[in-house]
């Protein structure tokens, strides 16, 4: 595949490139995904082709072939050269020096995944399925997934790196229904569950036969439950939820391309501005949030991002104040800061973006028995259930799964529906603790969706559980 | 190689009971700008065969996007390694038989033929036409889908598609506008980028709004999208059978306004047609919503053998990639009114808001219908019946079903929304939606101003 690389960057440079750079991605997935007990999905899917970017006159051209052949790859290389010339546009750009590197980069793992069978899945599937069965419940599902991605990376800067990327996630959801109300509960995590780059132990920590029972029974419970009262108060959020705050309201905002509109028509622009940087109070003090594709086991960790930057840990913000955007080579060269590191592609036919690595909310002090236990009058919510916030990433609403009451310290009545709504600074100006290490969770999503066409994510998020005061809980009366 | 003929070969590679073959062959470009210059663009080509056996009542897929011989053989292998990982499923209605196909629009050669430089032409076509800052992107795409079953399936379409998407914004200030079409010729960049030049220039000085419940137009965009998330859940099978979605219960009673109706009409050469669906089943016009009666739902040949009692598939199956959500609408078609315009529509609102277009929906309550999002790129107060001050973003949190109960109006023609994701595999797909007027729309916060 090197070879490939290499034709395709000599081709586009002959073509008139300035810069140019080939990536090869060969990636194979399994998913098994049961619902009330029958197969709902068994599949064992495998892509492969080679995507090339080029800089003609300053413009950006990328094409992508599914046939990898060093005819494909010179003819891809060309598209994009063509395509990049009649760009329109001023294409005024410069991107930030890079060490020419070459490198590779594993996945530690224990277990490899698909060396597990898939009848070992399925089974394992219908047995989680099973804990999950209860008076109430009309579906129970459980979902299991592993892939495995090599990519070769070969750019005219003189980098040639490859890497080899293994996944793995698994969830489980009970829904109970009747009575005109229907609920969710699910574990590890809403939404697909939960993914680590890991080996197969990652799904065996998740331990779902043995949070079945527990989630059939809350989903059950809820059909009972009271609705959650609307008004300001208190609230103590657990890290589940907190890692889609996380992603929505800092992860998002901070990526320096939607800074500068590059997502405008459609995943929205962004609330921060680039002289921000350095002293716009995005929270309290309480709040710090840290970029870091080193983390391990995050879905955000590599050697090398899709430019072939090097890995790196970087504050986002520290003691509440921005202190760095998520950059690509050229914002990162226009702002005149960072140095890139952020840049993913998904898969061989998409241009490399601005994404997220592994976003975490570095952990404060304490349990969450010591958050709620600061809370007189308030509501703890746990798990994801709805989300939304505008193309500033300013207003936004979630919806968690459960929440219980807190009285004078203490979980009282469970409660269904809750929601809450804020201003991204005014509520993590709100911010008045963060719950210690012991309670600090990486789960790991795959569905953060970005650029046209569309592009998923693989992001991971480091969480404890929080508490925020003066919040709006419920729609205002 | 013909798609449908890459199709039977993996069909005759696989060893087992029964086999299906889907083959969805892409060539596109998508000329995406900010900032007026292109900064994403993506040209693509490929092939993905998707290869579903049966072997001893056992089902498993495999898909790969090599396809000479050896990975053929290989894609089998991996196929009926899955089935014999499955346990029977004795509800396993079989592969979809042969069947006579719909004859139906949607391929157009100048647009399958579209070279990337003439992508970039247009989409420079409508940077130039933007006294603002333009955001968006210029597409089009030639998608070739085929089927193939040893039961002696055969289908094959090629369909093409074009899209101008088209966001004129500066700090302050921004209007938007698209058009989409299965013929280059029926997108025009100038006039879409203008359309989005004059929105935007009426929505400077935006205010803020007390949230409240207010009257609302909304335009076909808004309206399109709120639609399309509600019927995912509301009016798939899947929902309906596991008693948990709006549907269930509900079908055959009066549950909306009479002035409107609804169906999925796939068959419509106004959208983006289509002649059958992921298994295979022809597509047919499906009526969801008559006059404000509750008909039914969409269906696939699963659900519908889980329903029993006859029910058939109404050729709604989803991808692979989307099975779990059950049968999903691809070409939803709003019944239209009888107003000529949106001002019209205002007219009747007299007091209320007016929505351009919707941003980050999300479900939050599946059985009432309850969704929540953002407006943005043209929202304004509805003041004497006319479109008055520009407001800034605002959070709506809405029952879908009593959004629907009480309507003004609708537009008389409808006009295709595009509802392509261009997530994974192409898939052309839209609405045809009129613009609507309800007398209630909850606004329950604020966000950010327009623009960038």
């Amino acid at each position: 595949m090197r070879e490939l690389c290499d034709e395709a960057v000599s081709a586009a440079l002959a073509a008139g490139a300035s810069y140019a750079d080939a990536r090869v991605h060969q990636r194979r997935s399994q998913t098994v995904a049961t619902r009330n007990q029958r197969v709902d999905r068994l599949d064992d899917v495998e892509s492969e082709g080679i995507g090339v970017r080029v800089l003609v006159g300053g413009a950006w051209g990328f094409a992508c072939d599914n046939r990898l052949s060093a005819a494909s790859a010179r003819a891809t290389a060309q598209r994009a050269a063509a395509f990049a010339q009649a760009a329109p546009g001023g294409h005024d750009r410069a991107l930030a020096p890079v060490e020419p590197v070459e490198g590779s980069y594993r996945t530690p793992v224990e277990k490899d995944p698909f060396a597990i069978s898939l009848a070992d899945k399925v089974e394992q599937c219908l047995r989680a399925e099973q804990g999950m069965q209860h008076d109430g419940v009309k579906v129970t599902a459980a979902f299991l997934r592993a892939q495995r991605e090599q990519k070769l990376f070969v750019s005219s800067d003189g980098a040639a790196i490859d890497q080899e990327i293994v996944e793995c996630g698994a969830g489980i959801d009970a829904m109970a229904a009747g009575d005109g109300i229907t609920q969710i509960r699910s574990h590890p995590s809403a939404h697909g569950g939960s993914s680590a780059q890991a080996g197969w132990e990652y799904v065996e920590s998740l331990a779902l036969e043995r949070e079945a029972p527990r989630v059939g029974e809350q989903a059950a419970a809820l059909l009972r439950a009271d609705a959650c009262p609307a008004g300001i108060t208190t609230i103590v959020v657990d890290s589940e939820q907190m890692e889609l705050q996380v992603h929505e309201s800092v992860g998002h905002p901070t990526e320096l391309d939607r800074v500068y509109g590059t997502e405008a028509a459609y995943a929205g622009t962004s609330f921060l501005k680039p002289h921000d940087l350095g002293s716009l109070r995005y929270g309290s003090e309480h709040m710090n949030v840290t970029a870091d594709a080193t983390t391990p086991g995050g879905l955000g960790t590599f050697g090398y991002d899709d430019e072939g930057v090097p890995a790196q840990r970087e504050p986002v913000v520290a003691e509440g104040v921005l202190r760095s955007f998520l950059t690509s080579r050229e914002t990162a060269a226009r702002i005149g800061s960072g140095a890139g590191g952020s840049m993913r592609a998904d898969g061989w036919s998409r241009m490399p973006l601005v994404r997220m690595t592994n976003l975490n909310l570095e952990p404060g002090e304490g349990s969450l028995e010591e958050l709620i236990a600061g809370v007189e009058d308030g509501i703890y919510l746990e798990t994801n259930k709805s989300w939304s916030i505008d193309d500033k990433r300013l207003n936004f609403q979630f919806g968690t799964q459960i929440a219980w009451e807190i009285k004078n310290g203490k979980l009282g009545r469970m409660l269904r529906d809750a929601t809450y709504t804020g201003q991204t600074p005014v509520f993590w100006a709100s911010l008045d603790a963060v719950g210690g290490r012991d309670e600090w969770v990486l789960r790991g999503l795959t569905n953060c969706g970005k650029g046209q066409p569309g592009q998923y994510a693989h992001v991971s998020h480091g969480t404890s559980p929080a508490r925020f005061r003066n919040v709006q809980v419920g729609f205002r009366s | 190689m013909d798609a449908l003929e890459l199709a039977e070969r993996a069909v005759r590679a696989a060893d087992a009971d029964e086999a299906l073959a889907l083959v969805n062959r892409e060539r596109s470009g998508q000329a995406r700008f900010a900032g007026s210059e292109v900064h994403q663009p993506t040209l693509i080509e490929n092939e993905v065969v998707e290869l579903q056996v049966v072997r001893d009542g056992r089902l498993g897929l495999a898909a790969s996007n090599r396809t000479d011989d050896d990975a053929l053989k290989a894609l089998a292998a991996r196929a009926g390694e899955a089935a014999d990982s499955a346990p029977a499923d004795p509800a396993f209605a079989g592969f979809a038989p042969a069947a006579e196909l719909p004859t139906v629009e949607g391929y157009d050669e100048e647009t399958a033929s579209l070279p990337p430089e003439e992508q970039a032409r247009l989409a420079a076509a409508a940077i130039d036409a933007s006294s603002l800052d333009l955001y968006g992107y210029f597409t089009s795409g030639l998608t070739e889908l085929a089927l193939a079953s040893t039961g002696g399936l055969a289908h094959r379409q090629a369909m093409t598609d074009a899209g101008v998407l088209t966001l004129a914004a500066v700090d302050g200030a921004s209007g938007y506008a698209e058009e989409t079409s299965w013929r280059v010729s029926g997108v025009d960049p100038v006039a879409t980028a203008e359309r989005a030049v004059e929105k935007a220039e009426r929505t400077r000085g935006a205010i803020e709004l007390e949230p409240g419940s207010y009257g609302a137009v909304l335009e076909p965009y808004a309206f399109a999208e709120l639609l399309l998330y509600f019927a995912y859940d509301a009016f798939g099978a899947r929902g309906l059978i596991e008693e948990r979605s709006f549907a269930a219960g509900r079908v055959g009673e009066k549950v909306f306004d009479e002035r409107f109706s609804l169906a999925e009409d796939s068959l419509d050469p106004r959208g983006l047609p289509k002649a059958f669906d992921f298994e295979g089943t022809p597509k047919e016009r499906v009526e969801l919503v008559e006059n404000g009666v509750l008909r039914g739902v969409l269906w696939d040949r699963r659900t519908a053998g889980e329903a029993g009692g006859g029910q058939q598939s109404t050729g709604n199956a989803p991808p692979a990639s989307a099975k779990q959500w059950g049968p999903i609408p691809f070409a939803l078609s709003i019944g239209g009114g009888d107003a000529g315009s949106t001002e019209e529509l205002a007219e009747l609102v007299g007091d209320g808001i007016y929505i351009t277009r919707l941003h980050y929906l999300s479900i939050v309550n599946p059985r009432e219908g309850v969704i929540t999002g953002m407006t943005r790129d043209g929202t304004f107060r509805v003041r004497g019946g006319k479109i008055a001050d520009p407001l800034v973003n605002l959070r709506f949190t809405v029952s879908v079903p009593a959004m629907l109960e009480q309507l003004h109006g609708l537009t008389r023609e409808p006009t295709l929304v595009n509802e392509t994701s261009f997530y994974d595999e192409r898939y052309p797909n839209g609405v045809l939606a009129p613009a609507v007027a309800t007398a209630r729309f909850d606004i329950t916060g604020v966000g950010g101003g327009p623009g960038t």
